[in-house]
Formats: C-alpha cells, structure tokens, sequence
C-alpha cells in the first residue's frame, strides 16, 4: 500500500508541521513571525481534518466543511491579530515582543 | 556572480522536490500518486521550516506562500478540490497579502540584523520535536477505522452539507467575519486627537 493511500502519512505530517510553527511561536522574537507561526499551526490541523475527511467514512464530507470553516476564523484571526499588531508597532516603534515591557516595569 | 548563486539556489531547490518522487518512484516502487505525495510533503515540511528560521522576514513570508501552495497540492491529493480552491484564494490570496503588508509596515531598517531567537529558542525546539514524536507515537498506534483510499466530496455534496446541517456554524462565521474586519479597521485606525 502507497503512502498516498494511507492515513498515517497525512497525520504524521500534519503532526511535523504543527511541531514547525510551535517552535516558530515560541522561538521567534518578531510579532509578525509569530503570528506566521500560528497559521502554519492552522494549516496543519486543517491538513489532519481534509484527512480525515477523506478517509473515515463516517466523517465523507463534514471534513471538508469543517476545513473551509477553520478557514474563514483563520481570516478573522489574521485580520484582529495583524491590526493589534500594527497599532501596538505605532506606539512602541518595534515589532519585537520582548521590548513590549510596559506592563512588567 | 550574483547569477550563479541564485542559479544554485534554484538548483538546490529543485533538488529538494525532486529527490523524494525519484526515491519513491524507482527504490520504493511506489505509484505516481506516492511520488506526488512525497514531492509535496517535502516542499511543504521544508518551506514550513524555511518560515520559522530565516532571518529576513519577508523571505520567510514568501516562503509561507509556498507552504500554503504545497498544502493545497495535498488537498487535492486527498480529493478536496474545494478546499485547495479555497485555500489558493483565502490563504495565498488574502491573508499571505495581509501579512506582507503587515511586514512592510512594521519593520526597522536595523530589524533584520538583530537577533532571530528569543534566548528560550533551544527549549522551545526541543518542546516542538517532542509534540512531533507524541503526534506520531499517537497517529501509529491508533485505529483510526479509515478505509484504504481517499474518497473525495463532490462540490455539490459539500454546499448541501454546508447550507445544510452546517448553515448555523456559516451564518455565525460570515458574522465573526464581519465584526473581525470592523474590530481591524478599528484597531488600526490612526487616532486623531492621539496622532
């Protein structure tokens, strides 16, 4: 049996990139890194449910349908993030998280 | 010069696609399909990697591009069209544009010369290698009662499940949408009074 034909392929990548993007969110000191991060994070559990879909009959269809939902509220998530974002940038002059102390001085 | 390193770049890259469909192909004896897969699992995995470790970050959100286009290969391998459609649109078109702009409005001209990593990057690649081995350790040893091939959905099997069964959870997305954009539009706005 083909690697294409399995569901353990899919789940073990979708594994390994999710394991990617925590590394980037709790590594990276950029607050545009980090958010990047947090859509591979998406990315990968939208891979793990299409797969899902696909191959449990139980779940024909609701797969996909989830998937395109995870996908709007990633939108949304991008949307408020990268606006907090940039208005937080037009205060402190950095995009770098660590130097966003007012709060613990 | 210059010409030659991007030359070796795009060699290297091409090298990277390829070697796991020839490998697949001739020394696993898989079909085309495996190949395939292969070749996008690598692409995605290594520009997946490309994002949280380069330094210039607008490389890093080209490279993200390329994830989501490797993505919405496999999603085509696993029958679902519709949602490779959707993320090409959704992911590539709107929110990778969003986070290039975003980028493009925040940085310093110093930005890119400074430290990469916060000081707790080495734990943190340790935390995510142990999420990935607990994922696969849990993926292998799980009966997940899937059958042996992958079975698309039909696009007018997915719109009559979506205004369907799923139509309360659309109408409540296509609202979250709406008061996410006036809460973005909000917290961007330059404040007069503020400057």
């Amino acid at each position: 049996m083909g690697i294409a034909e399995q569901l353990n392929t899919y789940l073990t990548l979708s594994g390994m990139l999710f394991a990617i993007g925590t590394f980037g969110f709790l590594a990276r000191r950029n607050a545009i890194s980090m958010l990047m991060s947090i859509e591979l994070m998406l990315n990968a559990v939208n891979l793990a449910i299409v797969a899902f879909g696909a191959f449990v009959p139980n779940l024909q269809g609701d797969g996909a349908v989830i998937a395109l939902l995870v996908m709007a509220v990633a939108a949304a998530e991008a949307t408020v993030g990268l606006a907090i974002v940039i208005a937080i940038f037009r205060n402190r002059k950095t995009p770098l998280v660590d130097e966003y102390d007012a709060m613990r001085r | 010069m210059r010409a030659w390193i991007y030359l070796l770049a795009a060699a290297v890259a091409g090298g990277i696609v390829t070697t796991p469909a020839i490998f697949v192909l001739i020394l696993l004896g898989g079909s085309f399909n495996d190949a395939l897969v292969a070749s996008l699992a690598t692409l995605m995995l290594a520009s997946g990697l490309a994002v949280v470790t380069m330094r210039d970050i607008i490389r890093c959100g080209l490279a993200m591009i390329v994830c989501f286009c490797a993505l919405a290969g496999l999603y085509v391998t696993l029958g679902a069209a519709m949602v490779a459609a959707a993320q090409v649109i959704v992911y590539i078109g709107a929110i990778s544009v969003l986070i290039l702009f975003a980028i493009m409005l925040t940085q310093d001209k110093v930005g890119s010369n400074r430290l990469v990593f916060q000081t707790q990057a080495a734990p943190a690649a340790i935390a995510a290698i142990v999420v990935a081995v607990l994922v696969a350790v849990a993926v292998a040893g799980t009966n997940w009662g899937a059958v042996a091939a992958a079975v698309g959905t039909a696009t007018r099997d997915l719109a009559t499940l979506l205004f369907g069964s799923y139509v309360l959870a659309f109408e409540a997305v296509s609202v979250l949408l709406l008061a996410a954009v006036v809460g973005g539009v909000f917290l961007a706005k330059r404040e007069k009074d503020v400057g």
